[in-house]
């Protein structure tokens, strides 16, 4: 609890001296009108208008100045009886320096916010002109009123007579006693840039420690010297089965043969365990465990609800991120090749899968007859969601927060929300061929005729008498064409292309519907006031976010933008993006990142446990060219890695949750590795890589739980009662929980009663009419140990406690047990 | 994937927060910890009619539908998402009913009888026309699928009462329009996710995914669980206690008793034929008795959708199949109040009844009406709420709502409140801000409440 006060407070002091200047901007008189709290979303406005104050701008604001009569003593006396006594009533509980949250930035309560300042959409009263005023269109529910106001139901007609005739006559208004100071937020970028998940890395000198023969790799020292200082020192070597069952799964996913570990055991070579590391490295099932890391953070699915457009075969994704894994593609490129191949000249048609990590986003139903108000909100909506996934996987940052607010921790303004939002405003979810343009055409044309020829088909069968004839001629007809034409069922990728999404009006109202219209060429976004895309403001050209940008920093123009965010992701931001990600492989490694908060690395994200050992991995990750899988191999040949995780004494009081890793954590095997490690050790996992998915629920599906259909809407309840997280959203770290439900799962549902069967039967097959010999191997099967005395004694009295005898029923019902147990589940 | 249990990052939930459990104990942690006041319900029954029941044909009369039947008048607001046609009146009568002389329609005479313990809410407002967003908003407040369900955040709060249940059942005959995303967790701990309930059939063993073990019976089951524990504990042996081990340890023996308790607690046929009798005959009799049963036994949340689909979605045929539909919930909801209320459960049971949205008062193709997110009404009752009420009203003609209008979200609110939560604490750290089931909206409107 200690230090996770200690945290709090660490942040909380420096959200308080935080990027947002505190130096008041003093309300100053400029030509006549005021720049004051509603500057506060536009800083970069007020930073433009101080260049060019002098020039164009002058012109646009002075239509703003407002002229009001000074307030006679009579005036403020008949505002402060009839008017004043009706905004209370109905408006200060959200528009007053006392509400709670003050609504649309508008406050109703001085003459200075009410005039000068005016809400988020303005000034909202013009005196002297109620039809112009927007408080009088707001209360009177004007159809074409923005807003309706107060939301709780339209006020009594005299009240709407009153304030109208407030307005009319000028709308007096008291002047305020005390003139403040306006407070207004701006970011100080310098200061902002020297936040420690954004400054450049540097490799670090190694630590001096004592116990200087423990460390095995570069990493260990600052392990070691962490713990020195909290004087902790390191568990043991875990012995050598528990080591390469460890590794095996965390490599592979898959639990060692019994054969493996006993030839491990018995290696007496030196460089016994290295080879191990090098092996297991090597194998292809290296990248089907790793892949499902990333595919957590890149809400991989397979399929999505029938009535949402299906954009190509989900799995090319699934099967390109396997491959990138066991390839060892460098990181900073396998970020380039997701966000834009189809930009990179040096990647062809066949690289177009990778694309699956934005074309296999989610989308929302859009009813096209419905107004292109509501439309709009549902199109934002889904570029928030292209937003969040970027920014939170590729750099820890929630730049998604600041949609309808400048965010409120982060230097993330407004802006920098609606640079991106344009680059994925600017890019269409598609189907993408495998094969190059030329020669898809054909393709294409002979899929564009079939379509034509099957809308024909369609309208035939619903005649009456059946027209028979026509119908063979017309499946004849689509079947010449498909065969006539090469590589028809060419295979085609959840992808992307260069187009803008405009939302347009069918007709000339609201209710003749929206058409989505798709243009080439990319578009810049308004700026959305309160994130709401009916309320436009200024135009943000699409670029980097301003806070990881340097001076030479220019807007996007090549295209949508996206070749150049994956590249300023992994330049600009590259240390940023470093660290991101090393602590994710660190993450799955130890069951906690060095930053606790994966995929928050702003100011309200946690502070790493060990700095300059984050800081040293990220530099010499971006040293060793992205290499992942050279980090994978530093952190399992570690000391650190390889301590046992059983310890006790006072180390154990002084860190009860290890933060300072002073021993290994015990892990619980996710539910891809606990059903893997099933079929693996019944004999029945078909091992083949890639390819479409297939049921969970078919019991005959023996591939790998990655291969298991993920389907948004309806999925495997298999999967969600066992913390699989939620496919419709980026998945920073999973949760482990322990329900009565996956206890039931594990008593009574088929997966684990077929694999007992099947793990009983091979028993029986390797050692018949041998109870003993069978525990001993189900034992080294399962838990890459021998059983102890002990665990025979009860496994022989369990066996044979009913009828003296061992049965095919007893045995099942023992390997049910075992497979159930916790020691199979908890990976020491 | 290999991960470590007991670290949550974000967790600072009430229950989770004040009882500094592990987040396994959090998930099953007893009543009321996380209560931000006084409670005045301990449970929710969410009575669901998906697809939208009409508002004008049962709970808020419109005589000048009739005065203007097949007209849209001058100055009239009646513009709809969607083309309709002319004012369609409700042919169906109301009477005033109860002490309070709350006004009912003839299609729910025995619901009627009850109306001094229900609070109609006629003013409720949504954001959206289409069923999918409308369905996700009034189950977790936005039109998006990515945010935790509303019987989550309940969970997530206060804990359940029963650890041998789940602590929020979703019981439809049939599947919901949209489906699981409508009882998600999302970004909440799984643990606190909808368990999902098809009670077209009510065999116990077939409503519950693997209640029962197709192969051994319960001694062999009883001996299989003697040598886990046994085995378990030899492994246990030399390390040091891990809060994660043993919880799995003891999740298994209540898995093992959750086989018979939930047998029992899904057992319609334990009831006397009296009561079966009372709750009538078909699916929402069951769902109801079920939901009974179920908050008895402490179970938190309890939605009982009406039917597969979207049965209450009448574009067409409207006047034919709302009789039909009524008849289905008349009888088995003024049961379910009686026997609540018999049982001295009323009162810190709260009832919800309503769909996504309501119907337009205009015509669809002269014989249908189309969806209203502008105006619907709901009802509460039970709970702390004041019976023999409504609050809020629509227009002339009950399209929009005009007069103390109430949103979804306020709706929430006042929910959440009734529970002893406050909807601006109850929060959870999440992509770097603190999430609410009420975003930043929500009032509780204090109006209904005893």
């Amino acid at each position: 609890m200690n230090v996770a006060e200690n945290t709090f407070s660490r942040y909380r002091l420096e959200i308080e001296q935080g990027f947002w200047g505190r130096d008041a901007i003093l309300c100053k008189q400029v030509f006549g009108f005021y720049i004051g709290n509603s500057m506060r979303f536009d800083f970069n406005k007020l930073f433009l208008m101080t260049l060019s104050i002098f020039s164009s701008c002058a012109f646009g604001w002075a239509e703003e100045e407002v002229e009001r009569p000074a307030a006679s003593a009579e005036s403020i006396e008949y505002f402060e009886k009839k008017v004043r006594p009706l905004l209370v009533k109905h408006c200060y509980s959200c528009h007053s320096s006392e509400a709670k949250t003050v609504h649309g930035g508008l406050k109703l309560d001085t003459a200075h916010d009410f005039f000068e300042v005016g809400g988020d959409s303005g000034a909202v009263v013009i005196p002297g002109n109620p039809e112009e005023s927007l408080l009088i269109a707001a209360i009177r529910y004007d159809d074409d009123a923005d807003t309706e106001m107060p939301p709780k139901g339209k006020i009594s007609d005299t009240e709407i007579a009153e304030l109208t005739a407030w307005v009319k006559r000028g709308a007096p208004f008291p002047p305020d006693e005390n003139p403040v100071a306006r407070e207004s937020k701006e970011i100080d970028f310098a200061a902002a840039k020297k936040f420690w998940s954004f400054v450049p890395v540097k490799k670090q000198a190694d630590p001096a420690v004592e116990h200087s023969k423990w460390p095995q790799q570069r990493l260990d020292h600052f392990v070691l010297a962490a713990m020195e200082r909290e004087q902790l020192s390191p568990a043991p070597e875990a012995d050598r089965a528990t080591l390469l069952r460890r590794l095996a799964y965390d490599l592979t996913g898959l639990p060692p043969t019994p054969d493996e570990v006993e030839a491990f055991v018995n290696d007496a070579s030196p460089n016994a365990y290295e080879k191990q590391v090098d092996q297991l490295l090597q194998s292809s099932q290296f990248g089907e465990r790793w892949a499902r890391v990333w595919l957590d953070l890149a809400r991989y699915t397979d399929r999505t609800a029938s009535w949402l457009d299906s954009k190509g075969q989900a799995h090319l994704y699934r099967d390109w991120v396997v491959q990138a894994m066991n390839d060892d593609v460098p990181y900073d490129e396998f970020i380039h090749r997701q966000l834009a191949t189809d930009l990179m000249p040096e990647t062809g048609p066949e690289d177009s899968p990778a694309l699956g990590f934005i074309g296999l986003s989610p989308t929302y139903w859009k009813e096209l007859k419905l107004p292109s108000e509501i439309i709009k909100v549902i199109v934002a909506d889904e570029w928030e969601e292209r937003v969040d996934v970027v920014s939170r996987t590729f750099l820890g940052l929630t730049v998604a927060c600041a949609r309808c607010h400048d965010h409120k921790f982060d230097p993330v303004t407004m802006q920098d929300y609606y640079a991106l939002a344009g680059v994925f405003a600017s890019s269409r979810l598609t189907g993408r061929p495998l094969i190059d343009e030329e020669e898809f055409e054909p393709v294409r044309k002979a899929r564009a005729e079939v379509k034509k020829l099957q809308d024909q088909l369609a309208n035939l069968k619903k005649k009456k008498p059946l027209p028979k004839e026509e119908i063979a001629e017309l499946n004849t007809k689509i079947k010449e064409v498909k065969e006539s034409t090469p590589l028809y069922d060419s295979p085609m990728a959840a992808g992307l292309i260069e187009e803008a999404l405009y939302i347009e009006r069918k007709g000339k109202t609201a209710q003749e519907g929206t058409n989505l219209v798709y243009k080439a060429g990319s578009q810049d976004l308004n700026l959305f006031i309160r994130g709401n895309p009916n309320r436009l403001g200024d135009v943000v050209p699409r670029r980097f976010l301003q806070v990881l940008s340097n001076e030479t920093s220019q807007p996007f123009r090549n295209g949508s933008g996206r070749l150049e965010l994956a590249q300023s992701i992994t330049n600009d931001a590259a240390p940023l993006a470093a660290r991101v990600m090393v602590n994710r492989i660190w993450l799955s490694y130890f069951g906690r990142g060095l930053v606790e908060t994966p995929s928050n690395f702003g100011i309200s994200g946690e502070r790493p446990s060990h700095p300059k050992l984050l800081d040293d991995l990220a530099a010499r990750f971006i040293e060793n060219g992205w290499s992942l899988k050279t980090l994978h191999r530093e952190i399992v040949l570690s000391a650190t890695y390889r301590q046992s995780s059983k310890k006790d004494g006072p180390d154990l009081q002084r860190d009860p949750d290890n933060l300072w890793l002073s021993r290994m954590n015990r892990k619980r095997l996710g539910v891809e590795a606990w059903r893997d490690a099933m079929l693996a050790v019944s004999g029945e996992l078909d091992s083949t890589i890639g390819g479409p998915s297939l049921a969970l629920t078919d019991d005959a599906n023996h591939r790998r739980t990655l291969y298991g259909t993920i389907h948004r809407r309806d999925m495997s309840t298999m999967l969600l009662m066992h913390d699989f997280p939620d496919p419709t959203a980026h998945n920073a770290q999973r949760l482990s929980t322990t329900t009565a439900l996956q206890g039931l799962y594990a008593l009574n549902g088929p997966l684990l009663l077929n694999r007992a069967e099947a793990l009983a039967k091979r028993l029986a097959t390797e050692f018949p009419d041998e109870d003993e010999k069978r525990i001993q191997q189900a034992y080294k099967l399962l838990f890459s140990r021998p059983p102890t005395p002990r665990e025979i004694e009860i496994g022989l009295a369990f066996l044979t406690g009913i009828s003296d005898k061992s049965s095919p029923e007893t045995w099942a019902q023992y390997t049910h047990v075992l497979l159930a147990s916790n020691e199979f589940l908890f990976i020491n | 994937m290999l991960h470590q249990l007991g670290t949550v990052p974000g967790m600072i939930g009430a229950a989770s927060l004040l009882s500094q459990q592990s987040l396994s104990e959090a998930a099953t942690s007893s009543a009321n910890l996380g209560c931000h006041f006084p409670a005045k319900a301990k449970r929710v029954i969410h009575l669901f009619m998906n697809g939208g029941p009409f508002q004008g044909d049962l709970f808020d009369p419109k005589p000048a539908l009739l005065k203007y039947a097949g007209q849209r008048p001058d100055g009239a607001d009646l513009v709809t998402e969607r083309p309709t046609g002319g004012l369609l009146p409700s042919p169906f009568k109301f009477s005033p009913c109860g002490e309070s002389g709350v006004p009912v329609s003839e299609l729910l005479p025995q619901l009627s009888q009850h109306i001094d313990d229900i609070c109609v809410l006629r003013s409720m407002h949504a954001d959206n026309p289409n069923h999918g967003p409308a369905l996700l908003q009034m189950n977790n407040g936005t039109i998006l699928p990515t945010r935790p369900s509303m019987g989550a955040w309940f969970l997530y709060g206060l804990g359940t009462e029963n650890k041998n249940l789940p602590g929020y059942v979703v019981l439809c005959p049939g599947r919901p329009v949209r489906f699981s995303i409508l009882w998600n967790s999302s970004f909440l701990p799984s643990a606190h996710q909808g368990t999902y309930i098809n009670h077209s059939s009510i065999e116990p063993s077939k409503m519950i995914p693997h209640l029962r073990n197709t192969k051994w019976d319960k001694e062999t089951q009883r001996r299989q669980l003697d040598l886990l524990q046994q085995l378990d504990s030899q492994v246990q042996q030399g390390n040091a206690r891990d809060s994660a081990f043993d919880a799995r340890i003891q999740s298994m023996e209540t898995a093992f008793r959750m086989q018979f308790q939930a047998s029992d607690a899904f057992d319609l046929n334990r009831e006397s034929k009296q009561t079966r009798t009372d709750y009538g005959e078909g699916h929402f009799s069951n769902g109801c008795l079920l939901a009974r049963r179920l908050v008895e036994r402490g179970v938190r949340f309890v939605q009982v959708y009406y039917g597969n689909g979207q049965p209450w979605d009448t574009h067409s045929g409207h006047d034919e199949k709302v009789p039909k539909l009524c008849k289905d919930i008349d009888q088995p909801i003024a049961a379910l109040l009686a026997d609540l209320k018999q049982r001295g459960l009323l009162e810190d049971t709260l009832i919800v009844w309503g769909g996504e949205f309501g119907r337009t008062p205009t015509s669809e193709n002269g014989n249908g009406r189309d969806h209203n997110h502008h105006g619907f009404t709901m009802w509460m009752a039970g709970g702390g709420v004041k019976g023999g009420m409504t609050y809020g009203e629509t227009d002339d003609f009950g399209f929009k709502a005009v007069h103390n209008k109430m949103h979804v979200h306020d709706l929430h609110a006042t929910m959440l409140h009734l529970m002893g939560l406050d909807h601006e604490r109850l929060t959870f750290k999440h992509a770097g801000r603190d999430y609410r089931l009420t975003d930043v909206h929500g009032r509780v409107v204090k109006e209904v409440i005893a």
